[in-house]
């Protein structure tokens, strides 16, 4: 019997049943952000390994098959963004503008108030790529010396955030034009931007996807340029 | 199907292996997505199942960061001491480059010419 705690079997069979229940809940909360199913299965998993002491190193070996599929589904983004040409070569200069703009706003706007507060290094490593979709976030934030884990749980924030925010501050902010609040809420907040975006009007979920998709190249590929200079 | 599998997991390891003999800094799944690009550029055909495939994953990526999220259990010192500046500095760089990123947008838009849905836009 306690062969099995150590096997794939256990705990991926109880991530996938954890995640669908907190799936359910995220649909019956008509996809609020703050229902996202990984902000609610990730407690509840952490309260389980807690209470049958289970080392997060026995779990995250047992669920590694998860954790893989992350680098196949970042290779994927090329698909939207090749989709998008037209529309890319068409709006080159303000996408390329906004684009440059909103990601150096978002690593240097998190990077400075941080160092403020005085983080260490690791930490700053992992704020520094908290715009983009969370596998490039990790994947960047690992390079950089910073912690995956803490990177996950950032990028997951500014996603509620930026989810919650957008329609409130852009409207305030008297932006009108469908394409630049989508990709405005892509740039600054991912997948969850884009989400947020479709419920609200298909033209700002389609520009919202390219900028969760074009900031993850952009932003990866500052931050490399900045950590090659350092 | 096993094909558009094949290309996704080949452009990967292309990644890799460029990022690990050039140095490059970039992680290699983001260089593998621009070898996607380029093949998507240099191979133009009918391509649904790899539409197929990357829609599925991109629809359940939520799942496949969930192990890692639960690694902040390990997080914990940091999070107590540093949580209320990671906090601060998450929320205020939000809604930064949200309106940055719009602004800007609209003031260069502004200035081109409408789109021509005539034209070629439509393709």
């Amino acid at each position: 019997m306690s062969g099995l705690i150590a096997t794939p079997l256990l705990w991926l069979a109880v991530t996938l049943a954890v995640f669908e229940g907190a799936d359910i809940l995220s649909r019956r909360s008509g996809r609020h952000p703050l229902c996202h199913p990984v902000l609610l299965a990730t407690p509840v998993l952490i309260g389980v390994l807690l209470a049958t002491k289970t080392p997060y190193a026995t779990y995250a070996e047992a669920t590694q098959v998860l954790g893989f599929l992350l680098g196949p589904a970042v290779v994927g983004l090329a698909v939207p963004i090749w989709a998008q040409r037209a529309t890319i070569r068409r709006l080159a200069k303000p996408l390329a503008c906004a684009l440059l703009a909103g990601a150096v706003t978002a690593i240097v706007s998190a990077v400075g108030i941080v160092w403020l507060f005085g983080a260490p290094a690791e930490i700053i490593a992992s704020i520094a790529p908290r715009a983009t979709t969370t596998p490039v976030g990790m994947a960047v934030a690992s390079q950089l010396g910073g912690i995956p884990a803490l990177a996950a749980v950032i990028v997951l924030m500014s996603g509620v955030i930026g989810a919650m925010t957008a329609t409130p501050l852009l409207s305030l902010l008297k932006i009108r034009d469908y394409r630049a609040r989508g990709f405005a809420v892509g740039v600054s907040a991912h997948g969850f931007g884009a989400a947020r975006a479709f419920q609200v009007d298909q033209t700002a979920g389609a520009f919202a996807s390219l900028g969760m998709a074009l900031n993850a190249v952009a932003t990866a590929t500052i931050l490399s340029i900045v950590a090659s200079l350092i | 199907m096993i094909g558009a599998i094949a290309l996704l997991l080949v452009c990967q390891l292309g990644g890799e292996v460029i990022h690990r003999l050039t140095g490059l800094p970039l992680p290699g799944s983001v260089i593998g997505m621009v070898l996607l690009l380029a093949w998507l550029a240099f191979v133009p055909r009918e391509r649904l199942t790899l539409t197929q495939v990357t829609g599925w994953l991109t629809a359940h990526l939520s799942i496949m960061f969930v192990p890692a999220a639960v690694g902040v259990m390990e997080e914990g010192a940091i999070l107590s001491r540093h949580g209320l500046g990671i906090v601060v500095a998450v929320a205020v760089s939000t809604l930064l480059t949200l309106a940055v990123t719009a602004l800007v947008f609209r003031a260069v838009a502004g200035r081109e010419p409408e789109p021509d849905d005539s034209g070629e836009g439509a393709s």
